[in-house]
């Protein structure tokens, strides 16, 4: 006999995800109306960030290029989207600074929306005419193949700098690892927590967790993209406190809240 | 400005939102039809991918850029798998197919056999002692690697439960607060998105 045919219009059981989603929306009106109001959307310094431009500005001065790695993720990872935001500004500062760019991609959707996003970068800082063909380009969607040519291009190209954002999976190490032995500045933001090690061990500065999604925002330091990391924090703190909350109620013999907190 | 690429962004994001939510069995269909949808862009956005890939490579080729001969590599691998692969198909017995099992999967395996090496050299570096947090990570470090083996449960029966305490407490304690930042900030990047805050991905600033 077939299952039968689910008709209802809600499923009670993410109601608790419904809300979470709504309160992230309030704080995110809240935070964007406060910015256009002329609030200041303090963002506190990220070292790793900070490098980004002491990195491409050492490249500059050695006449090597700077590899930006934007992951293995597709375009259905939010990793992917914070990494294309973060290339977009790196972009715009390597054709300020007049530097030549390398971004290898994984996956050929992805790859392309960085070609246009890199491409208007340049146009943005006035050097249209200085993005080179063949800046993003593909190279495979074989995770150890695409390791051996990104290796590849470490050994042979020597970049000054390297930055890794967006998802990384087992090749994490074997990139960073490589970039170490080259000699460059090696700065790495991942949405992979199981990942997050070996990018702190072969790496100079390493974005750990929501520092990836901010990072976007914070090299473009406009009001309204803070006011996201702003609301994003607000979340966290309300996380966080539901946690506890819940926590000190589970040992006081009421689970319930914590239930409440469950989701499937 | 154009709105229209903004404008689908939003209704078919929304969508998909709201789809989330709705279990009803018209609306789940639904969803899977808008995915789908998604394999037909790749599909296409794949033969972009290898048309870029065979122009960089024809032209480091060219130019007898550094590194060339890989590149030489790269395009008869291209043209082989291709050519064989829209005559023969690639099922068991046919040529992509034992190009894939003799050539590919053994140097992707070697590939990943690289990894213990690099795991101890990174791992050498990382164990330096030279602060206190060095220090401390270490010291966890050996007490992890020898409650990990036989050994260190003939040396002392405690290490086995030291290390289940080490992965099960402190380590999963940090994983969690790391992974709730990662969730709140994939939730903050797909409404910059949707909301149109974040256009980098259209090409715009």
């Amino acid at each position: 006999m077939s299952d039968a045919l689910n008709t209802s219009w809600f499923d009670p059981a993410r109601v608790n995800l419904l809300v979470g989603l709504a309160l992230f929306i309030a704080f995110l009106i809240i935070n964007i109306s406060r910015a256009k109001g002329g609030s200041n959307m303090y963002i506190r310094p990220m070292a790793g960030l900070k490098a980004v431009d002491e990195a491409i500005g050492r490249a500059t001065e050695m006449g090597r290029p700077v590899l930006y790695l934007p992951g293995l993720g597709d375009m259905s990872e939010a990793g992917t989207l914070a990494s294309i935001a973060i290339l977009g500004r790196v972009a715009r500062r390597t054709a300020e600074m007049g530097c030549d760019l390398d971004v290898p991609g994984y996956d050929p959707v992805a790859t392309t929306i960085m070609d246009g996003a890199a491409r208007q970068a340049y146009i943005g800082a006035g050097r249209g005419d200085a993005y080179r063909p063949g800046t993003v380009h593909y190279v495979t969607t074989q995770q150890f193949a695409y390791v051996a040519a990104v290796s590849g291009f470490m050994l042979r190209e020597r970049p000054a700098a390297n930055i890794f954002m967006g998802s990384f999976y087992a090749e994490s190490l074997f990139l960073a690892e490589t970039g170490n032995l080259t000699g460059a500045i090696q700065i790495a933001g991942c949405d992979q927590v199981t990942q997050l090690p070996f990018f702190v061990c072969a790496c100079d500065y390493t974005l750990l967790g929501e520092e990836l999604f901010a990072a976007g925002a914070f090299l473009g330091q406009e009001p309204v993209q803070l006011a996201t990391v702003a609301a994003q924090d607000w979340a966290k703190a309300l996380a966080a406190a539901m946690v506890v909350v819940s926590l000190l109620a589970s040992a006081l013999g009421h689970p319930e809240l914590g239930q409440l907190l469950q989701t499937r | 400005m154009r709105k229209g690429p903004l404008v689908v962004t939003f209704l078919v994001a929304t969508s998909l939102v709201a789809m989330f939510f709705i279990p009803h069995h018209k609306v789940q269909e639904g969803q899977s039809v808008l995915l789908n949808w998604a394999n037909v862009v790749y599909a296409f956005a794949l033969i972009l991918g290898s048309l870029t890939l065979w122009v960089s490579h024809q032209k480091k080729v060219l130019a007898r850029a550094d590194g060339w001969q890989y590149s030489v590599v790269t395009l008869a691998a291209l043209s082989f798998v291709t050519v064989a692969g829209t005559l023969q198909g690639v099922e068991e017995g046919t040529l992509v197919n034992r190009y894939y099992n003799m050539v590919n999967s053994p140097l992707a395996s070697t590939m990943f056999a690289l990894l213990a090496f690099f795991i101890a050299s990174a791992a050498f570096r990382a164990f330096r002692a030279r602060n206190a947090e060095a220090t401390l990570l270490l010291g966890t470090a050996i007490v992890m690697m020898i409650g990990r083996v036989s050994v260190g449960e003939f040396l002392w029966s405690g290490f086995p439960p030291v290390t289940e305490w080490l992965l099960d407490v402190p380590n999963l304690a940090a994983k969690r607060a790391i992974a709730l930042g990662i969730g709140l900030g994939a939730v903050s990047t797909a409404l910059k998105i949707i909301l149109g805050i974040d256009r980098t991905y259209l090409g715009r600033s």
